[in-house]
């Protein structure tokens, strides 16, 4: 056991910080539920594959810098203290590369590998439907084969980065009779073609951050099937393995909420109050125990392990803390909380609302915490399914 | 950067699980909660074992989770993992003698009221204004007091200190010490909790089915797993960060005793609440880890002292900013 991190490491974080500090935008980007909000992120995303950051984790062969998960791990934690834009490529260059990198053809990877790394090409991720959130399998987007085309129709909802990005990674029914898991397909969409529409859908926090989408009669070629013909299922489970292997919430960020509950609590003259202490000491504390938490299961990966249903310990982990963080600043600022303009004793009572309204999403998305808590209960802890 | 244990680690820690799993077993536990008299057996196989030659936190770790899950009545977090390394900066000649495992020693930290297992010890290590003292046997009195986990031996400590009975040393890096000892004892003692809940759960039927099918039951477990993984982190790096001797050591430690706690009280609330009514008899062994667990969520701080010594933290650096 070594916990400190190498000189190389060491050496690593600060030419991160340093370029971050000297790159990120000053002033907050526009909100990506516009067109322009979206470019600007695009640019800046583009400005961050140029320097060599776009996705450190990818192999050389890839156009990656074949980055191990500590420094991978490194990088997010310094993009997260330093609170960079929102990164509109998440969901290609977590999910999508490195599902083509197993499961996609020659062709396909080339096709898009490096696109995703440029920034040229914005993936979303189409597996939530209306009746299929959980229960994704329950999926009834239909694709039916015509030639060399599928033609897809149904609904997509609550699709991150879904009203501008320019393709979607999609899971559709191809044999509506087989049983529920085997009539499943994993099909990469253009978003510009035809009878596909995007709306936005406006979040609690009153931005348009994701979208619903329709298809009608979407013409989509079948050399966009990834992996073959109803074994979506598999592709997907690999793709949510990626998911669920990468600490999805860097450590670092935490502390620093809870560093600016402390001033939040010192601009309201409450920094000496038993209570608040109390609230103060227990968050941080787990914070911190969630980043070790977090090392644990980086030398793990670092050693080429799996971290299989273990990940969901992780999930319930940050998205609890995250929750309660932010719960925690909501009942500080008292009176305070609702007001969203100068008026609040917060440095920007705007983003600290938008943080605290986006916390309540984070025990739903990628995976609600009663789901996590029944991979746990069953696949670590042994429990009987029925 | 590399959190994980050597393969030698895992040896001992596989060790101390079988010798305390063989030496102090639930029925022993049993005895001494019935008034059996403590005798020096376990200590001995102990120092037999090479258990009481450990010296590094992060080998001890283990060591001491495993004493948790079994609940083990002996004070081997105070005589080696907090007396042994003061004992050893101080140049102490008691060094060898706690090696070998001839002597135990009690400690009093942070105006605790009373001392684990000062009757049976040969050193008491003790804090008055700020500084360490180390009395032998002879010069000092203990007094048993009824406690609620009766394997668990407490006295009132009567001892004059003076300068013959000073010894180097800084008594805040013993009470870190204390506190991340005891932070990995509690998280023994979760595991051995939710162990004996899940097997319990898995077996026992109700509307015809296991218990730990029902969902209400599978969440309360899983959320008291989540904590526990957490906590053991935490514990683990606490014990790196002393040896290492590393400036974050004290918050460190301060952190692995709240998260402990937090999660040991999860943790025993939810082994109660699943096992139901057989798990409020006394036949029944939860209760044994139950008290233990409680005793030690205040032992060496407890978790609200420690959460204060974190905020204080979080608020100073602010202010240092
Ligand atoms: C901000 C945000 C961004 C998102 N981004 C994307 C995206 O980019 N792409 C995408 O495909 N999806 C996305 N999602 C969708 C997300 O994955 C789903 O919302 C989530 O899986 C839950 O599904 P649901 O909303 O249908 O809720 P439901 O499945 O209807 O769940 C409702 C409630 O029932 C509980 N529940 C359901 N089943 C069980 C069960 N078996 N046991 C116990 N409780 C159960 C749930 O935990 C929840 O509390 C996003 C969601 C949010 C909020």
């Amino acid at each position: 056991m070594d916990l400190r991190y190498t000189d190389e490491q060491e050496a690593f974080r600060a030419e991160v910080r340093a370029w971050l500090r000297a790159h990120v935008p000053k002033e907050r980007l526009p909100t990506v539920g516009t067109r322009e909000g979206f470019d600007a992120h695009r640019a800046w995303e583009q400005e961050l594959g140029r320097a060599g950051y776009g996705a450190l984790h990818w192999p050389v062969e890839y156009g990656g810098r074949g980055a191990d998960v500590v420094m991978t791990a490194i990088f997010e934690e310094e993009y997260a203290i330093i609170e960079g834009p929102p990164r509109i490529t998440v969901l290609g260059r977590n999910l999508m590369g490195p599902t083509l990198m197993v499961h996609g053809t020659p062709e396909q990877k080339d096709r898009w590998l490096s696109r995703i790394l440029s920034a040229d090409d914005i993936w979303s991720q189409g597996f939530s439907e209306p009746d299929a959130g959980s229960d994704l399998a329950g999926l009834k987007t239909r694709a039916v084969r015509d030639g060399e085309d599928f033609i897809v129709d149904g609904q997509k909802i609550w699709t991150s980065y879904g009203t501008f990005s320019d393709w979607i990674f999609a899971l559709v029914r191809t044999d509506p009779e087989a049983p529920r898991h085997a009539g499943i397909t994993f099909l990469a969409i253009d978003m510009r073609s035809p009878g596909v529409e995007a709306r936005p859908l406006v979040q609690v926090d009153g931005r348009a951050g994701f979208a619903e989408v329709f298809f009608t009669d979407v013409r989509v070629p079948a050399t966009q099937v990834i992996g073959e013909v109803n074994r979506g299922w598999d592709v997907a489970m690999a793709t949510l393995g990626f998911e669920r292997d990468a600490p999805s919430a860097p450590a670092g960020r935490f502390e620093r909420d809870v560093a600016e509950l402390g001033s939040i609590a010192r601009a309201l003259g409450r920094d000496s109050d038993a209570g608040v202490r109390d609230t103060i000491g227990s968050l941080y504390a787990q914070a911190l125990a969630y980043r070790w938490h977090t090392m644990r299961t980086l030398t793990r990966l670092a050693r080429g392990e799996r971290i299989g249903p273990e990940g969901s310990v992780t999930k319930v982990l940050w998205s609890e803390l995250e929750r309660d963080t932010f719960a925690a600043g909501r009942e500080l600022l008292g009176p305070y909380g609702e007001v969203l303009s100068d008026e609040a004793p917060q440095t920007d009572p705007l983003r600290w609302h938008s943080k605290y309204w986006f916390s309540r999403a984070a025990t739903i998305y990628a995976g609600t915490s009663e789901i996590q808590r029944n991979i746990i209960a069953e696949r670590v802890l042994g429990l009987p399914r029925k | 950067m590399d959190f994980d244990f050597s393969p030698e680690q895992l040896a001992v820690r596989d060790l101390a699980r079988e010798l305390f799993e063989k030496e102090s077993p639930p029925s022993r536990l049993r005895e001494l909660w019935s008034g059996a008299e403590r005798d020096r057996s376990v200590w001995k196989a102990l120092g037999q074992a090479g258990l009481l030659e450990i010296t590094d936190p992060v080998d001890l770790v283990l060591v001491l989770e495993e004493a948790g899950r079994a609940a083990l009545p002996e004070p081997i977090a105070e005589t080696l993992a907090i007396a042994a390394p003061v004992l050893a900066e101080a140049g102490s000649d008691w060094v060898p003698r706690v090696a070998s495992g001839e002597a135990i020693v009690a400690v009093q930290l942070g105006g605790a009221p009373f001392v684990v297992d000062a009757g049976d010890a040969d050193l008491l290590l003790l804090e008055r204004d700020g500084e360490l003292h180390a009395l032998p046997h002879d010069a000092f009195t203990a007094t048993p007091v009824q406690s609620d986990d009766k394997a668990r031996r407490l006295y009132a400590v009567n001892a004059h200190t003076g300068s013959e009975t000073r010894i180097a040393g800084d008594a805040g890096v013993a009470l870190d010490r204390g506190a991340a000892a005891v932070a990995a004892v509690l998280n023994g003692i979760s595991m051995r909790m939710l162990e004996m809940t899940l097997e319990h759960v898995k077996t026992r039927e109700q509307f015809g089915k296991p218990v730990g099918s029902f969902q209400a039951v599978k969440h309360k477990l899983a959320s008291a797993h989540v904590r526990v993984e957490s906590a053991r982190a935490a514990a683990w790096y606490a014990a790196f960060a002393i040896g290492a001797g590393l400036p974050d050591r004290s918050l460190a430690a301060s952190v692995a005793k709240v998260v402990a706690a937090e999660a040991e009280a999860i943790a025993n609330a939810e082994a109660l609440q699943c096992h139901g009514g057989i798990g409020f008899t006394w036949e029944h062994d939860l209760h044994m880890w139950m008290k233990r667990g409680k005793a030690l969520e205040a032992s060496f701080g407890t978790a609200a002292e420690h959460r204060a010594r974190v905020a204080a933290h979080v608020l100073s650096e602010q202010a240092d900013a």
